[in-house]
């Protein structure tokens, strides 16, 4: 599949319109649909949102690398992962401001909503310890213990 | 409105009876997040440039790898031994007229004058080259016509002819197998065929040398394979490669056997007459006539002609259909250049003299035969390969600590009978490529042209070679 025009379209696809709406939106889905589980609690439901969540992100963003079509950029994207590819490796830019909110936001909510349970709170933050720690520019191209490396 | 402002107490409830310390970690989490979204500017992060001085250190630094790597001393390739003149009977080697015993030059057709005169004659007619493959302009009319006699000689419906005999084999069976197919193929087969089995890509079954017992074992496994699974047996092909006279061991294929496993499995077989074509049968027709079988058995004969004609190139035939796909599918046919005027006409001259006088092929059986009786008796060394091939592996008789041993002790042979006026040559293998690596011995090609006194000197030669060599050998083993 060749993708026409765009170098690589997986640096500007989520500075598309309605992107980021779609994401909020997903969560929000997958939140409900959660809780219409009537053997989950509140806070169970509430971690789970938060760690699904953040294990999906982290595998989209942080873990798949390259890109399903092929680019003209004579394949150095094919060793970048999403994140990285994001704005061409631009660093702040508004939509990388945005997707490093959204999982502190839930982060916040879920706990809030967990009564700061000591055992739920370790759950969460170590999840978003995962999901934020990648999107660091001092993380930017890094492969801890050469995982991941090709 | 009052359930508003009820909520929020309770929110703030909470958050009062949180454990501090979860809050104050909330609270730093709160304070990074906006500092990065509110007080950063974004950036592109600047690839680390190199200072002058760093860059001149690098380039210092940098050696470059040698153009030839290390090779011993003893590499052949740093050895190339060089002959003036013809590769007749004998040739001349640093000045040193020797009995040709190395090329493959079955019957003496090599500096032969009326097929000299002929192809002079073609070459002012023709010019040099085809100048292009069969199928773009390369076809000139004595291709067609050395089709025609060769398929007219064999009595095979139609005949491509090929420009490379290797490429016979090679790109032969991958126009036909193709990947998913089967083939059933024999161990010892030559390199040829092995590079065609690893073009297919097709599952290949090797079954051991000669035996046709062991064949048919696999082609029952094969069978079964198929009752499991009928609707992809439908669709598979199954070949049967084997060679008439194998080059790696001088033996015959069981061919009456062959044939007859071959029609009650339905496989289509594939035989390679390199060495044959021109040597067994009664008229040269090659193994088919040497057991009296009916060459229409055979769904495809191929052969390459360097062998026993003064030519380059081979051919293949079979049904008119059978090679019709080759004229398109066959890469070495399709993509290579045409064979030279003058060597096809070289062709039909060596052609219409093995017709001619089919007493050569006796002198060549009486000559191998001959070959075989004075080669066997030389203590110390084994010689494989039946009387009546003209191929004949003169090896050692037990085998020695490493292969490089082996071959260097023969490479010795080789430069005393050289020394002593008797061309002879070693066996050379792909080491790492080839399926079963035979075992290091010294090729003997036997040709028509010979006299019994010719052959019995160089019987002798070999044989006094053999046994200085070998002396050596133990005198320093003893030391």
């Amino acid at each position: 599949m060749q993708a026409a025009g765009l170098v690589n379209p997986n640096t500007s696809w989520l500075n598309s319109r309605g992107a980021w709406l779609f994401y909020i939106l997903i969560i929000t889905v997958g939140h409900l649909i959660l809780l219409s589980f009537p053997f989950l609690s509140v806070a169970a439901v509430w971690t789970l949102t938060n760690t699904i969540h953040n294990i999906v992100t982290f595998t989209v963003l942080h873990t798949l690398k390259g890109t399903p079509w092929m680019t003209a950029d004579q394949g150095k994207s094919r060793l970048q992962t999403h994140w990285e590819q994001i704005d061409c490796g631009t660093q702040f830019t508004s939509t990388r401001k945005f997707f490093t909110a959204v999982p502190v936001a839930v982060f916040i909510l879920a706990s809030f909503y967990t009564k700061y349970d000591t055992v739920h709170f370790f759950v969460n933050s170590l999840s978003l310890l995962f999901v934020l720690l990648p999107k660091l520019p001092q993380f930017h191209g890094v492969r801890l213990f050469g995982i991941n490396k090709y | 409105m009052r359930t508003g402002v009820w909520y929020l107490q309770e929110i703030i409830l909470q958050l009062r009876s949180a454990p501090a310390y979860l809050l104050l970690l909330e609270a730093v989490l709160l304070v990074w997040l906006i500092k990065v979204l509110f007080f950063t500017k974004s950036y592109k992060p600047h690839r680390t440039k190199l200072t002058q001085k760093e860059k001149e250190d690098l380039v210092e630094e940098w050696t470059p790898e040698p153009l030839v790597p290390d090779t011993p001393a003893d590499h052949p390739g740093l050895h190339p031994r060089s002959f003036e003149g013809k590769l007749g009977k004998i040739i001349r080697i640093n000045g040193q007229d020797c009995i040709n015993l190395a090329s493959l030059n079955f019957l003496d057709m090599n500096g032969n004058e009326e097929i000299e005169a002929g192809a002079i004659k073609t070459l002012k007619k023709y010019g040099v080259g085809a100048c292009g493959p069969r199928g773009f302009y390369g076809t000139i009319d004595i291709h067609l016509e050395l089709e025609d006699k060769l398929s007219a000689f064999l009595g095979l419906e139609e005949v491509a002819q090929y420009s490379y005999g290797f490429s016979v084999l090679s790109t032969a069976i991958p126009a036909y197998a193709k990947s998913g197919d089967v083939i059933f193929c024999d161990e010892g087969a030559c390199f040829a065929i092995q590079q065609g089995l690893r073009a297919s890509r097709s599952k290949v079954w090797f079954f051991k040398h000669n035996d046709a017992d062991d064949l048919e074992r696999m082609m029952k496994l094969q069978d079964d394979i198929d009752q499991k699974n009928p609707q992809k047996a439908l669709t598979l092909r199954r070949f049967l490669v084997v060679e008439g006279l194998y080059m790696n061991y001088g033996d015959i294929c069981p061919l009456p056997k062959l044939i007859e496993l071959k029609k009650r499995y339905k496989v289509r077989m594939f035989l390679d007459e390199s060495l044959s074509f021109g040597v067994l049968g009664a008229n040269g027709k090659g193994v088919t006539e040497y057991f009296g079988v009916p060459i229409t058995d055979v769904d495809w004969i191929g052969a390459s002609l360097e062998n026993c004609m003064a030519t380059t190139g081979g051919f293949c035939g079979g049904r008119a259909f059978v090679m019709n796909h080759q004229r398109l599918g066959g890469l070495g046919y399709a993509f290579s250049a045409a064979l030279p005027s003058m060597l096809a006409s070289s062709t039909i001259t060596s052609l219409e003299q093995m017709q001619r006088s089919p007493d050569m092929f006796v002198t060549l059986a009486r000559n191998a035969t001959y070959m075989q009786q004075k080669l066997e008796s030389i203590p110390g060394m084994t010689l494989k390969g039946l009387p009546i091939s003209p191929i004949k592996h003169l090896s050692l008789e037990g085998s020695m600590e490493t292969r490089k041993q082996e071959v260097c002790l023969l490479e010795e042979v080789v430069q005393e009978a050289e020394s002593r006026g008797v061309a002879i040559v070693l066996a050379r293998y792909l080491d790492d490529m080839e399926y079963i690596l035979p075992k290091p011995s010294i090729r003997v090609a036997v040709s028509s042209g010979f006299s019994v006194e010719e052959l019995s000197r160089a019987a002798d030669v070999v044989a006094t070679a053999c046994a200085t060599v070998l002396a050596r050998h133990r005198g320093v083993e003893a030391n």
